[in-house]
């Protein structure tokens, strides 16, 4: 738990560093490198885009466990405020509530502290990978990193403001900002998952205080729900007596209820809102298209399932023929990625390393994943293929 | 202000320590590509976003049109009788057979390369 004091410390200190970085304007600086460009704060991250800012983590990153800060995924949907600052931000708490509340940040650090360990993918993860292609930031396999997230449960501070009876559904408003006439970026989740012990107000990741890129000065943190509903900058909460109705609940992340073939339409009744994430691994290592010394190798990476838990990796480099059962890491928490790594006396020529996840709610990753509109939730069996010299 | 202008005057104002003379520089602003449509399609599409956003999809015609129509409802300044050329200009350029697009890395330093940065350990 932060003590009030270390918080407050920190959350200033970040407003101060913000200003200053803001003189730069960091995402337009070439590097003198013909192949990349600097981004202070972000290491080797893939650009799908610099406006608006979406890094994807390179999966050779997913060999810890907490990914850090510099290495974690940024999926902006518009621009990043151009305005922050600890001192004038604002959370105002309202709707179907007994007792509006406008929170500053020392009022939300006064407030317990409450740590979550989540594995945060945005829904896309993956949509390059789908077939036929579909429209949207062309994810490979890195939109999904790890992270320790603090802040106040929004549970106690929805208790201090008091739900009515009617309130069933909880709205959040970041303060990005809106190009043309896009759509606010506004979402809402259910009642039930809104008072989940672990559904925090984050202010924090990993000890520190959150960067811009990633909310700062507080997001909303779902844990095992995909990224879209951890808003971020966030300004509002307002709990509501029905779904919010806006582009970014329907057609905005929704999936068909049953399978859809390229071109069908697909009716608004006949799809249901995005929440937890699917049972998914990835191989981090050996590297596609790697050519290795033949002899003991490693095949590693992770393995996650949203609100579920990994019981089971397994990894098969025959094709798919045979599968053997991988060994998982020591660190584990709920909602976040289990690690592994499976060893094998590796022969010459060419091999193929598949590995699949198994949940605690009896899900396995699927050879294919379920091909939709958007490209949402892939999470087909993943492979790489290797040359043993 | 175009955006083309607010990037030099930025790139200028952060300073000349950043871009050496001589040095090749990273392309940060990716064009679109050549043809009648490419500056009506400048205008429109990346008075709000970037290039990179158009240069990564691969999409067949129809789904093409569903995006223009879309962009247009949310801003984009298309005039109705170049809508099908757009969309024509898109699909041929970013269509299903077209080979991926390959992005770009970030480094955290300047002249940090990334792809040289350390291999995880095995």
């Amino acid at each position: 738990m932060n003590s009030r004091r270390t918080f407050l410390k920190q959350v200033y200190g970040a407003t101060l560093a913000l200003r200053t970085a803001s003189a730069v304007p960091s995402w337009a600086i070439a590097s003198g490198q013909s192949d990349s460009v600097v981004i202070p704060g972000e290491d080797g991250m893939i650009v799908r885009s610099a406006r608006f800012f979406d890094l994807e983590t390179p999966v050779e990153y997913f060999d810890r466990w907490l990914t850090p800060v510099s290495r974690f995924f940024v999926r902006n949907h518009m621009h990043e405020p151009s305005e922050l600052s600890a001192e004038s931000w604002r959370l105002s708490v309202g709707g179907e509530v007994d007792k509006p509340l406008t929170l500053t940040l020392v009022d939300v650090g006064k407030l317990q502290s409450h740590s979550v360990v989540n594995t945060l993918e945005c829904a896309g993860n993956g949509r390059s990978l789908h077939r036929p292609q579909v429209p949207g930031i062309q994810w490979g396999k890195g939109a999904v990193s790890t992270a320790k997230f603090s802040g106040p449960r929004l549970r106690d501070v929805l208790q201090q403001a008091g739900v009515k009876p009617s309130g069933k559904h909880v709205m959040f408003r970041g303060l990005d900002e809106v190009p043309g006439k896009v759509p606010p970026f506004i979402r809402s989740i259910p009642i039930e998952k809104a008072l989940d012990p672990d559904t925090l107000i984050a202010t924090h990741m990993n000890d520190a205080p959150l960067t811009k890129h990633h909310g700062f000065p507080a997001r909303a943190l779902v844990p095992g729900w995909i990224g879209a509903a951890s808003c971020k900058w966030l300004t509002e909460v307002k709990v509501l007596d029905s779904e919010f109705v806006g582009n970014f609940m329907s057609p905005g992340y929704r999936f068909p209820n049953q399978p859809v073939k390229p071109g069908d339409s697909v009716k608004p009744e006949d799809t249901r809102a995005l929440t937890g994430l699917n049972v998914k691994s990835v191989i981090s290592g050996p590297l596609d298209g790697s050519t290795l010394k033949a002899g003991k190798l490693r095949a590693h990476g992770a393995a996650w399932a949203g609100e579920a838990d990994i019981v089971k990796v397994e990894v098969s480099i025959d094709g798919g023929s045979s599968w053997s059962v991988a060994a998982l890491g020591r660190e584990q928490s709920h909602y976040a990625w289990r690690l592994w790594s499976y060893d094998w006396d590796a022969k010459r020529g060419d091999c193929l390393i598949q590995c699949r996840a198994t949940d605690s709610q009896g899900r396995v990753q699927p050879a294919a994943a379920v091909w939709n509109p958007s490209g949402y939730l892939y999470n087909a069996v993943d492979e790489v293929k290797i040359h043993v010299a | 202000m175009s955006h083309k202008s607010v990037l030099v005057l930025l790139l200028m104002s952060a300073g000349a320590g950043v871009a050496r003379p001589g040095a090749q520089s990273a392309k940060v602003n990716e064009d679109l590509p050549a043809g009648s449509m490419q500056q009506k399609a400048t205008t429109a599409c990346l008075e709000c976003h970037e290039a990179r956003i158009i240069l990564q999809q691969r999409l067949n015609k129809a789904t093409w049109t569903k995006e223009v129509d879309k962009m247009v409802k949310w801003g984009a300044v298309v005039d109705p009788n170049d809508r099908d050329m757009l969309i024509e200009y898109l699909n041929t350029n970013f269509g299903p057979e077209k080979a991926a697009y390959g992005p770009m890395r970030t480094s955290s330093e300047k002249n940090s390369n990334p792809n040289t940065a350390k291999k995880p350990p095995r």
